[in-house]
């Protein structure tokens, strides 16, 4: 009986790893193999001719001259003043796209019966106009005599000669928030929308109101896929040099981290430097990311009890 | 489950580990290849290749009209290869990622490693039957001695771009480079280029520094300091959209290559406005930074005589006239200089200064090739200023 | 006003409203980006007059007579494609499998899924350009790589999606199907699977958007006219300035989409009209037991 038991439970282990290993075997090739590529750039060096990259791919002669720069600058530096202002940045475009995101998610997923389809296509529509695209509209609707201004003009106290392109961090949150939103929604929504509709029935059947039902069932519920939507949209958005250089015309009152790193790498004859910043960025984003994982894991133990 | 957890980590970093390390063993070796430099152009007279002509250059800086004329003419198709950089030309050229024919826009500052690593092939001047209309200027460059390897494709000074409806031009004539400084009632509205070196030289030269290849730390601290007050005083930008800024009206003042006032003016105006705001202003001779871009054939070009070819329809005035019609950046072609471009209408008789003169040309200042410890010192001064001081 | 009451079947109304604000105000960018299209200038920020010179006026830049922009949204499309098609499977039976796999090794496995997460969009194409021409040079150049690249990219997206709904479902479907006699493929065929189906949807079009959107990767991994997509457009370069052809040709395809979602949802009520079997996970259940 046990040898069964045993031999069964091997046996569905090996299925379930036998679904895990092409993607595994994917990342390893392609992802594992990238990141040591990153740490030969960081540690290696450069042509002095040509400027371009020289790899070190033994990691017996690396050089860590340029990490300990870096991490000068970072620690008790200005570029430490950078990190915190993406983590800010970040932080506030998070709060935004949850603020923005949920409700849509949970009208969407749980409320509208009839024009959902309607409404999960116009959810997607954006992503056909490219995000340089958008970000280049939002300028336009944002310049001094733009929509936005002229909108708000009808609105009492409000200056209708608001500058918004002048590198304030509200309009790079905002647009981080608009760009970033759609990609929120939807993961959450796929969430929201398996949530068994009878323990909220029972939890109303219960006496509870509907916001405190809302508190009490369906937010717990939703947690995982709040979590899966952060993950999808924190990340990225800690990478992104675009957004705020579209939106503030290139002001150094909003340079990012995700700036720094696409300056040094693409545009530098000192790319270790910039190699160093992305593997600081991945171990910061790291602790996040083990975070998460701690609570999925929890989770779904206390899911199989 | 505590116990799994670092289980799990643990696991991770010996996979990490292990996996890193089994990376060296699966790459041979860099591809590497150390070429040395090419000495010998190709032979006069032969037949033109069939094609296609592969080109590297930035996106839309070549008339698609020009392109599409040269098709039609010699009976072949043109591929253009976009990069973003000129680094990133360098880089994909010398990785072997891409095979191409011609390099068209190549930052004076970098013929010369191409040339020196063997990426560029002597020109055969037989094929260039235009080449008399180049200016006389570019015979004999400092990058290129005896312009063996290039013909030059586009150049420019650096200046500051106004509007003259909101800035009196006097009043920046008079305060030259300060100007920007001064424009604390224009907050936002004033931008600097994005380039380590452009920026950096303009508050030398603003403080009478003409070493425009100085590797001195203190100079670039300095330098330094007085950009990142700019952040404080008058809200400072940092990009190269001064053709569009200033035409749009979203920027006052900024600095700019002499050609941005002109396809500002051809390209961006909107409805309505007309070129008479935009104004430019450049140090006199001696203190003004002139550069140009570059065409080169690269060395295993698979077409090189359609490469002369193509190098030498573009040299054709007309052809060059069409092209910069489209562009705003002036070719260096001697007839189409500035009274000749404002006689046709394409340049508003105000901004003639947009057009360097010979003189100007011959005693302009140029950004020298840099050793990389040199370079780094205007990056790292840059990335400071880019975080906000 | 508590936004979250209703009436036990009516609406939530406030609700609704939001939602659609939210809906206008995403697309309000696309309007200003479409009505660019047709702008006269060069501009791609601010309008300047009306004509169609983007869209066939312009005898060699407008979208219709652009070889190079026809080009361009092919690649960018392909690329979106295959990426869809790769990634989405791979990433699907990925999370399927990491959810249930016990053992020391899938904890590896759990970290490495996550680490592209945290990874700049840079770095893949910094890496993978360095990875192509230096290691893996047998591999085919262009298009290849690119989807190799966003593939790389994406994958992790597709499991952190599919597991958030996994974990809301639970096992006890899939049981109760094993308990009727299905095989455990069939299990999943049949009912995890079409449970799924709005993780499926979300990440499918997550891992479109992202590709269609990228800039970075697909430019370190092309290698010529042949493999620029739109974006390398649309990001220009430190001279020259795409035009509101780019524009034009998002109206275009934004046309076409919309066309497409029509058709099919035409389609769609066509075939439930005629065959009426519930689908989805119900479904799969029924047709088990029966």
């Amino acid at each position: 009986m046990t040898a069964v038991v045993t031999s069964g439970k091997r046996r569905s282990t090996a299925v379930w790893a036998t679904f895990a290993l092409p993607g595994v075997a994917w990342l390893v090739a392609f992802f594992l193999v990238s990141v040591y590529a990153v740490m030969a750039v960081a540690f290696g060096s450069v042509d002095p001719l040509l400027r371009t990259t020289v790899p070190q791919w033994n990691p017996l002669q690396w050089d860590y001259a340029a990490m300990r720069n870096v991490l000068d600058r970072v620690f008790g530096g200005d570029l430490g003043h950078v990190f915190v202002r993406t983590g800010a940045f970040v932080g506030s475009a998070l709060l935004g796209c949850i603020v923005v995101g949920y409700p849509v998610a949970y009208f969407v997923a749980r409320k509208a019966h009839r024009h959902r389809g309607l409404l999960l296509v116009a959810l997607v529509l954006p992503f056909w106009i490219s995000y340089l695209m958008r970000m280049l509209a939002w300028a336009n609707l944002l310049q001094p005599d733009g929509y936005v201004n002229r909108i708000l003009s009808w609105l009492p106290f409000f200056d209708t000669h608001r500058t918004w392109l002048d590198g304030d961090w509200y309009t790079v949150v905002i647009g981080l928030v608009y760009g970033y939103v759609p990609f929120f929604i939807l993961p959450l929504y796929a969430t929201l929308e398996r949530i068994d509709g009878r323990l909220i029935e029972a939890g109303r059947d219960l006496g509870a109101s509907s916001f405190s039902t809302f508190v009490h069932v369906t937010l717990p519920l939703s947690i995982p896929g709040l979590m899966a939507a952060s993950v999808i949209t924190i990340l990225p958005m800690c990478g992104d040099y675009y957004t705020n250089t579209y939106l503030s015309r290139g002001s150094p009152r909003t340079e990012m981290v995700g700036n720094q790193i696409d300056y040094f790498l693409r545009n530098s004859s000192q790319p270790q430097t910039g190699a160093s910043l992305v593997l600081l960025l991945m171990a910061f984003l790291f602790v996040l990311m083990v975070y998460y994982l701690v609570i999925t894991v929890r989770q779904q133990r206390a899911a199989e009890r | 489950m505590r116990s799994s957890r670092r289980d799990f980590l643990a696991r991770s970093v010996q996979m990490g580990v292990l996996l890193g390390a089994g990376v060296p063993l699966l790459q041979a070796c860099g591809g590497d290849t150390q070429r040395t430099k090419v000495s010998k152009p190709i032979a006069d007279g032969l037949q033109p290749e069939k094609g296609p002509l592969r080109i590297i250059n930035y996106d839309d800086y070549v008339s698609p009209d020009v392109i599409a004329d040269f098709e039609r003419e010699y009976g072949v198709s043109v591929e253009i290869t976009i990069i973003t950089t000129d680094s990133e030309a360098t880089t994909k050229l010398a990785s072997g990622a891409i095979q191409a024919d011609v390099h068209h826009s190549i930052a004076n500052y970098t013929v010369g490693a191409l040339v020196e690593r063997g990426w560029l092939q002597p020109l055969n001047k037989s094929y260039l039957t235009n080449r008399g209309n180049v200016l006389a200027n570019f015979d004999d460059p400092w990058y290129d001695a005896g312009s063996t390897y290039t013909v030059p494709y586009t150049f420019f000074g650096t200046g500051l771009g106004y509007r003259r409806d909101r800035i009196d031009p006097a009043d920046v004539e008079a305060d030259g480079w300060d100007a920007l400084w001064n424009a604390t009632g224009f907050k936002g509205q004033v931008s600097v280029l994005d380039d380590e070196r452009e920026a950096l030289v303009m508050a030398m030269l603003r403080r009478g520094l003409t070493d425009v290849n100085t590797t001195d730390q203190a100079v670039i601290d300095q330098a330094l300091a007085d950009l990142v007050e700019l952040i404080d005083s008058v809200n400072v930008k940092v990009n190269i959209q001064g053709y569009q800024d200033l035409p749009e009206g979203t920027s006052t003042i900024a600095q700019v290559w002499s050609a941005d006032p002109v396809t500002g003016a051809i390209n961006y105006l909107p409805e309505g406005v007309p070129a008479e705001v935009l104004g430019f202003w450049h140090p006199p001779a001696g203190e003004y930074v002139v550069a140009n871009d570059n065409i080169g054939i690269v060395s295993n070009a698979a077409n090189p005589v359609l490469a002369h070819l193509y190098i030498d329809y573009l040299l054709d005035n007309a052809v060059s006239e069409k092209n910069f019609s489209y562009l705003g950046y002036l070719p260096a072609l001697t007839k189409l200089d500035a009274d000749y471009l404002i006689g046709q209408g394409y340049v508003p008789e105000h901004l003639r200064n947009c057009v360097p003169t010979s003189e100007e040309i011959a005693q302009a200042l140029v950004f020298k090739p840099l050793s990389n410890e040199g370079r780094a010192l205007y990056e790292t001064a840059w990335s400071k200023f880019k975080t906000g001081g | 006003m508590n936004p979250f009451r209703r009436r036990r079947h009516g609406s939530a109304p406030v609700l609704a409203m939001l939602t659609w604000v939210y809906i206008l105000w995403s697309l309000l960018p696309v309007l200003i980006a479409v009505r660019i299209s047709f702008n006269s200038g060069k501009s791609k920020s601010s309008f300047q007059s009306t004509s169609f010179r983007w869209y066939w006026g312009d005898l060699n830049s407008s979208v219709w007579h652009s070889d190079e922009l026809h080009t361009a949204m092919l690649n960018t499309l392909k690329i979106a494609a295959l990426c869809m098609l790769i990634a989405t499977p791979i990433g699907v039976a990925m999370a399927i499998g990491l959810q249930r796999w016990r053992g020391k090794l899938s904890n590896a496995a759990n970290g490495l899924m996550l680490v592209p997460i945290v990874t700049p969009e840079i770095v893949f194409g910094v890496a993978l350009f360095l990875v192509f021409t230096q290691m893996y040079t047998g591999l085919p150049s262009g298009i290849t790589r690119q989807v190799l690249g966003h593939v790389t990219f994406t994958l992790s997206f597709v499991v952190v999606i599919i597991r958030s709904r996994l974990a809301a479902i639970g096992t006890q479907y899939e049981e109760a199907a094993r308990d009727l006699g299905a095989s455990r493929l069939q299990a999943i065929r049949l009912v995890l699977l079409p449970l799924l189906s709005p993780a499926i949807f979300a990440s499918v079009m997550v891992v479109f958007a992202t590709s269609i959107d990228d800039f970075v990767i697909s430019s370190f991994l092309s290698t010529g006219a042949a493999t620029d997509t739109v974006p390398i457009k649309i990001y220009g370069g430190a001279k020259g300035s795409s035009t509101p052809a780019l524009n034009a040709l998002a109206t275009v395809m934004l046309l076409f989409t919309m066309a497409a979602v029509a058709l099919a949802a035409l389609a769609v009520r066509a075939m439930n009209r005629r065959g009426g079997e519930p689908v989805g996970a119900a479904g799969g259940l029924a047709g088990l037991s029966g």
